[in-house]
């Protein structure tokens, strides 16, 4: 006998489902070159997750219709710059899928969130790359030829907006032009809201993560600004610029990775928010989100043995 | 009053509901088969021969011990066999059944007019009746129920459980419909039995019908009939008692610890048979459902019918089924009808043959960690279990685990988790046998070596013991020897003397 609730693939669909709305809002001041990376990851997720489940003599169909490579592959592509060359999203999904889950023998068995860990990778490896963003709308063939290297395209690109933000504060400019960008970022943090308040409604998520993971960021934020408000980021900012939603709604709570008991949950969250603000705010990286989960991730079988919940008749 | 519910557990909708709630009758069967194998006494001891000839109510086999438990004919006929025969378990595994051929006519024991007013009874005289009747918890348990009044004598508070042990069983709800006046008195003769001065009767909310008639009865104003919502695992003893009284039986306790007797409707029904009308259990209610079956339907069968008999009267189709005793969530799967009923059989379902689900990796998502009624993290139990890792399953509680079957329901990777914390805990039980066997078998060698070493040792002393008193007689003996020498000596100087005296 079993529930009709959603089995394990129809749950990673729905997770893809709700990415849609953030990845329009990117495509409408990004353009073309999120759609581009966001199938170049796809596609690489299932080449080498199929390859790999070969070579570990498994059945490969069984485990490219779970989805969760395909997810992997987007989650990544929407982390890295829309005019990133093409062969980086592939190394990062390939790191991803063959170290960040193979290795460790495929779904449910990684400690360490996949995607994150290509992030990551991709970002100590190839920094200049990786925080290199469109200031403008890009056409199709404009993409093309930016992600494809078929032409240098100088003038189309800018620093990330966090990391531009974070050195123009230090410079003690002024943000009126800044913030005209930094809205893109906003719209896009708003669209993975919504989505995230989707699964949640669909209780494919719990609120724990998300809720424990965004106020962790609100009080590291508001506590640091107390002390020094010039330096840093403006509060909201934190809240709406960068990965921070999708962050929120859909990476940490990565259940594979995550802590999985009720109370763990909200410390697991709680601490991710903190350390992103933490990086952020005193790091040398733009945005801390995949350091912050993946140093969470270490910590999940301690956290989870000791958030047991109480046996019934044992309190 | 409590909450009224319990943490965990999930809501099932019945999938077969039935049309009409009426109990059926089974017609008897041309042949029982009844089973010798009680779930607590081991196996009972017939007392009938073959080839004897036997009346409906007559006891033909006893289980000794402390609780002795009847095994009653439940038609009238000859006794054709007294042999091993496969019992409805998965394995198919042979136990001792005796076998009666009917002769038709059905013809009962004399049963003794009895004193219908019980209140006149000692509590021993009814429970002594309830034993000889041959009653055990019929909600699927099958624990001797004059065994368990007899624990709890002074309880203050009993509870009837009138909830339905699992999705998909109808036969309480159709008896509390059809027996609604026999029940309330059935509970006046439980509480005068163990002395509560409180009653609960538990109800899950879907069963409106169930309820009214039974309050159209009720006018003892001790018994309260309570509502509860309708979920799964609310059957349960403990939690049950944790719904209605918001106490918590601590792990390892009974609820007769704390002063509460629980007991399935279906028991009341048989202890107001067995008290008021004298006759012992030889029937019970069977729900026969699943999706193979045209009318889902409660029956009153005589223990002993096949399974066949009794489903054919539900008309199933001519596909291939899949035959399961118990409910949907902790039944299980036998091989083929051809069983028979016996005391704890409450449904049989007959489900058309499925492919089986595939099963996914855990992705540790936790659905399973809130419906667990035991407040166990079901994903980490089976990290443990599928990984022989025992002692972490322990700490992880595993023997709390009552194997109810909700994470299994909720998990979307189809992972049969409650199947791998049978094993888990089979396999701890094994560990321990083979650790008791191994300091056993320790001991002894210690205890062989300790002999030979004493055995040694005791043989020395008693060498050197022996050697010094050797030692000592020879000493002894030479002086003995001097002696004599000297008296030998003065002897001879004295006859020397007397020569010399007289020359």
């Amino acid at each position: 006998m079993h529930s009709t609730g959603l089995n394990t693939n129809q749950i990673m669909r729905q997770v893809i489902y709700a990415l849609i709305l953030g990845v329009s809002a990117a495509y409408v001041f990004f353009g073309w070159g999120v759609i581009i990376q966001i199938l170049l990851g796809a596609i690489s997720a299932i080449v080498f997750e199929s390859a790999f489940v070969a070579l570990r003599g498994r059945k490969v169909i069984d485990s490219i219709s779970d989805g969760s490579a395909v997810l992997t592959g987007i989650l990544l592509a929407i982390s890295i710059p829309a005019i990133a060359p093409w062969w980086i999203v592939v190394v990062g999904v390939a790191f991803a899928i063959i170290f960040g889950k193979q290795l460790y023998g495929g779904l449910g068995n990684n400690p360490f969130n996949p995607a994150m860990l290509g992030y990551a990778f991709l970002l100590i490896s190839y920094p200049l790359q990786m925080t290199t963003w469109p200031v403008d709308f890009l056409s199709f063939n404009q993409a093309v030829e930016v992600i494809f290297q078929l032409l240098h395209f100088d003038g189309l690109s800018g620093a990330t907006r966090l990391d531009d933000v974070k050195t123009s504060l230090s410079l003690g400019r002024e943000l009126t032009t800044l913030q005209i960008h930094s809205s893109a970022q906003a719209w896009i943090n708003a669209g993975f809201l919504i989505g995230g308040v989707y699964l949640l409604a669909r209780k494919i998520i719990s609120w724990h993560i998300p809720v424990a993971f965004l106020s962790g960021i609100l009080i590291m934020a508001v506590l640091i600004s107390m002390f020094d408000s010039q330096q840093h980021l403006p509060i909201q900012n934190h809240l709406m610029l960068g990965g921070t939603m999708l962050a929120a709604f859909f990476i940490a709570t990565d259940p594979i990775s995550a802590s999985t008991t009720p109370k763990g949950r909200l410390i697991y969250g709680f601490l991710i928010g903190i350390l992103v603000v933490v990086i952020r705010s005193f790091g040398g990286y733009p945005d801390g989100i995949a350091f912050a989960i993946l140093l969470l991730n270490m910590t999940v079988p301690l956290i989870d043995y000791y958030t047991q919940p109480k046996a019934f008749g044992k309190s | 009053m409590g909450s009224h519910t319990f943490k965990g557990g999930v809501h099932i909708p019945n999938p077969y509901p039935v049309e009409k709630s009426e109990i059926k009758q089974v017609p008897p069967p041309e042949q029982v088969v009844l089973l010798l194998q009680q779930r607590v006494g081991g196996e009972a001891k017939p007392c009938v021969e073959l080839g004897d000839r036997v009346l409906t109510g007559q006891v033909i086999a006893q289980t000794t011990g402390q609780f002795p438990i009847n095994v009653h004919a439940s038609i009238s006929g000859i006794i054709s066999a007294i042999e091993k025969r496969p019992i409805p378990h998965p394995s198919e595994i042979d136990a001792m059944c005796i076998v009666i051929d009917s002769d038709g006519k059905d013809e009962w024991i004399e049963i003794e007019k009895c004193d219908k007013d019980f209140l006149n009874c000692s509590a021993e005289k009814i429970i002594q009746r309830i034993r000889e009747a041959g009653i055990v918890g019929m909600g699927g348990a099958g624990f001797p129920t004059h065994a368990k009044i007899t624990n709890a004598q002074g309880a203050h508070t009993l509870i009837i459980n009138a909830t339905e042990c699992e999705p998909g069983i109808m036969c309480d709800d159709s008896l509390m419909q059809e027996y609604p006046r026999e029940i309330i008195r059935g509970i006046e003769v439980l509480m005068h039995a163990c002395g509560a001065k409180k009653v609960i009767v538990a109800i899950e909310d879907d069963k409106q019908e169930a309820l009214n008639s039974l309050l159209m009865y009720s006018f003892n104003d001790r018994i309260s009939i309570e509502k509860i919502p309708a979920k799964y695992t609310s059957g349960a003893e403990k939690l049950l008692i944790k719904a209605l009284l918001n106490l918590e039986i601590p792990s390892g306790e009974y609820a007769s610890d704390h002063g509460i007797l629980c007991q399935n409707v279906g028991t009341v029904k048989a202890i107001y048979d067995a008290v008021i009308d004298n006759k012992p259990l030889i029937s019970r209610i069977v729900t026969v459902t699943g999706s193979a079956v045209k009318y889902p339907q409660n029956y009153e069968a005589r223990l002993g019918t096949s399974f066949a008999q009794v489903v054919e009267c539900s008309e199933s189709n001519n596909q291939k089924h899949d035959i399961r005793m118990g409910g949907m969530m902790m039944g299980v799967n036998i091989p083929s009808a051809q069983h028979s009923i016996c005391k704890i059989t409450n449904c049989i379902f007959v489900n058309n043959k499925e492919p089986d689900l595939v099963v996914k990796e855990c992705i540790r998502c936790s659905s399973c960690a809130p419906v667990c009624p035991a407040n166990l993290l079901p994903q980490q139990l089976y990290w443990h279990a599928k990984s022989e890792n025992i002692e972490k399953a322990l700490e992880y509680n595993l023997m709390d685990c009552i194997e109810c079957g909700c994470c299994n329901y909720v998990c979307p990777s189809n992972i049969p988790l409650t199947e791998y914390f049978s094993f888990a805990k089979a396999l701890d039980r094994k560990l321990k046998r083979e650790e008791i066997r191994i300091d056993r078998s320790r001991e002894r060698f210690e205890f062989r070596e300790f002999r030979l070493e004493r055995n040694k040792k005791e043989r020395a002393e008693m060498m050197a013991a022996k050697k010094i008193a050797l030692k000592e007689k020879m000493a002894k003996d030479k002086e003995k020897d001097q002696a004599q020498k000297d008296k030998i000596a003065q002897a001879m100087a004295r006859i020397k003397k007397t020569k010399e005296d007289n020359a």
